[in-house]
């Protein structure tokens, strides 16, 4: 089982690494937004120079400095959706090429093949969002608008901000796995991602700024997981922000865990049902 | 140690409509090249589909390898190698690291699994491209990697399913080539489903014919070919013929048999060239004006005809995966025109 699984693992890595046009395809986006929508939508500027100005903006953005900094953790945290998304295409595309049904016939387990594609699909979102997390700073450097950690390194700190995106990334990994396995037509696939993708973005706070949020809103933001895996990054990147959130890093961590247990127990059903001998 | 593959009365019917397998049943011998011969459609592949463990059966049985397929699909899978019809190999892999993904899901020893890899690169000839990436191959050095990647565990049953497809006959030839020394080698177990007569009849030691699903002879190309009795003369006549051709055909020395199949008459006989002179002659006598004769020894097309009725055509039909994935998008598409 052990070897099935690193063998696997090992051909979707090998696999990403010949591809790297689906590296660059995720991190487009949120490039994008950070060198475009992050730079031009400044929103301090609204409350600078007005009394109490600086208060409501660390309101707004539960502690972050600036909406960059806020935006930008958003942005780390929503890399795992745009950078999951590739990893149910290729079972689809497997599945077309024949690839799938070869390994299905090997004595391989599923768990062995559903496990390796999810590993692997963890890969490649948490190099990313690090990735995203360097490059904000970065921009801060070159004269625009970056991401300013304020919260002194902590390793308790670091490894809640990597807990969380490695969580993320196997929920989101294990979702589009669950669609990849039970949809045939990778042209459904896109459809079926393209009606996730969007409205999770939308209804996270990894856009906007939480003290801007209508009370309803809100309350649907608290349970989205982008939103969770933020707030453990916003709580660890910004001194001062475990203030404005109602909990600690880890009650935000054990609700990402429940989000991706879930994800994972549906995909293992879905995936051992299209792996097992045909009707 | 029972036969290494016995099937039982084997049914599969697709979407509770397409009897693709009806009640087949046969038994291969230990070492023995068994073809499953049959045009598109016929049933071959959801037989091998079924014997594998990849596919579940409506009705029947199957032992493969003295493992029950249905309960023991698993480690039936651990002692079979199988090759498909169409490249399954990872083409953005090279040649050797997909035989290394094969090595580790087919449990090769760890220790044997480098030199098994470079021994079989070497064997199919793909030594020198090992290294490359599998898109960059040919249809025949694909063919070859597949056999590979079927045999790197020395399996003791090896099912190939149309193997040969698409390729030209230098290409046809080479691969069977491969597939002769390894059996002579290995000593194992070869199932084989092909729609080529010639493949089934030069390198099969038998052969079972299925046709709709059914299994209408089984033998070696030998035995089915003396079933037919000898030589076929075909006669074609110019005016469609009658009761009275019949007769006179019936009325020649030797002749064991007169059929009409569409618009000519199927005579068979031991020496068809002795005949030929003496049949022109008869016709000519009785008036029947003939638009041809010719003459074809035993051949597996003739047995084909023989058993089911029809001539036989590499490219006819559908095949029954087809027809069950056509039915299904039918059901589909009424489905939504309903909603």
């Amino acid at each position: 089982m052990i070897r099935e699984l690193a063998a696997l693992t090992r051909r979707e890595l090998l696999r990403l690494a010949r591809n790297p046009q689906a590296i660059i395809t995720s991190l487009l986006l949120p490039i994008l937004y950070l060198i475009l929508f992050g730079q031009a939508f400044n929103i301090g500027a609204f409350f600078a120079g007005q009394p109490g100005g600086q208060t409501a903006l660390l309101l707004a953005l539960r502690g972050a400095p600036t909406y960059f900094s806020y935006f930008s953790a958003g942005m780390t945290g929503f890399v795992a959706v745009t950078a999951t998304l590739f990893i149910g295409a290729n079972v689809i595309f497997d599945r077309l090429f024949g690839i799938l049904k070869r390994t299905a016939a090997s004595p391989a387990t599923p768990t062995a093949i559903f496990g390796s594609r999810l590993i692997a699909g963890m890969v490649q979102p948490v190099g990313l969002a690090f990735l995203v997390i360097g490059l904000a700073v970065l921009l801060g450097h070159l004269g625009l608008s970056g991401l300013k950690v304020t919260a002194p390194f902590s390793l308790l700190g670091t490894a809640e901000v990597v807990l969380a995106v490695v969580i993320i990334s196997a929920m989101f990994a294990s979702l589009f796995l669950a669609i990849g396995f039970s949809i045939e037509q990778p042209q459904s696939y896109f459809a079926a991602v393209n009606a996730i993708n969007l409205p999770v973005l939308l209804t996270s706070a990894a856009l906007y700024p939480w003290g801007t949020m209508p009370a309803w809103f809100r309350d649907v933001a608290s349970y989205n997981p982008v939103t969770l895996a933020v707030n453990v990054l916003r709580e660890n990147l910004f001194q001062g922000a475990s203030a404005y959130y109602p909990y600690g890093p880890g009650i935000y961590l054990l609700g990402l865990l429940a989000w991706a247990l879930v994800m994972f127990v549906v995909a293992t059903l879905l995936a051992g049902r299209a792996l097992a001998p045909r009707d | 140690m029972t036969d290494p593959i016995v099937a039982t009365d084997l049914v599969k019917v697709y979407s509770g409509k397409v009897r693709a397998v009806d009640g087949v049943s046969f038994s291969v011998h230990e070492g023995e090249m068994f073809g499953f011969l049959g045009p598109n459609g016929a049933g071959k592949t959801t037989t091998v589909q079924m014997l594998t463990g990849n596919l579940r059966l409506t009705g029947g049985s199957a032992s493969v390898a003295d493992l029950d397929v249905v309960r023991r699909s698993h480690d039936v899978k651990q002692r079979i190698g199988l090759v498909f019809q169409e490249s399954t190999a990872d083409p953005d892999l090279t040649g050797r690291e997909n035989l290394e993904l094969a090595a580790a899901l087919f449990g090769v020893p760890l220790r044997t699994t480098r030199s098994t890899i470079d021994s079989l690169l070497e064997r199919m000839q793909i030594g020198d491209a090992a290294d490359r990436l599998v898109k960059t191959y040919s249809g025949g050095m694909r063919r070859r990697l597949e056999l590979a990647v079927g045999i790197i565990h020395s399996p003791r049953v090896l099912f190939l399913d149309e193997p040969t497809l698409g390729l030209d006959p230098q290409g046809r030839a080479g691969f069977w080539r491969y597939v002769l020394e390894l059996r002579k080698d290995r000593g194992m177990t070869v199932f084989v489903t092909t729609h080529y007569l010639d493949e089934a009849d030069t390198y099969c030691d038998r052969i079972a014919i299925i046709d709709h699903g059914k299994v209408v002879a089984t033998g070696t190309p030998s035995e089915l070919k003396d079933r037919l009795g000898g030589d076929v003369v075909t006669v074609r006549l110019s005016n469609g013929g009658g009761a009275a051709v019949e007769t006179v055909l019936q009325g020649l020395p030797g002749v064991a048999s007169v059929t009409k199949f569409e618009d000519a008459y199927r005579v068979k006989v031991p020496k068809g060239e002795e005949l030929i002179p003496r049949l022109v002659e008869a016709c000519d006598r009785s008036g029947i004006r003939l638009a041809g004769v010719s003459l074809k020894r035993p051949s597996l097309d003739e047995v084909f005809l023989e058993f089911t009725g029809r001539e036989y055509r590499e490219d006819e039909g559908m095949t029954a995966t087809d027809r069950a994935v056509r039915i299904g998008q039918v059901q589909q598409a009424f489905g939504r025109a309903r909603r």
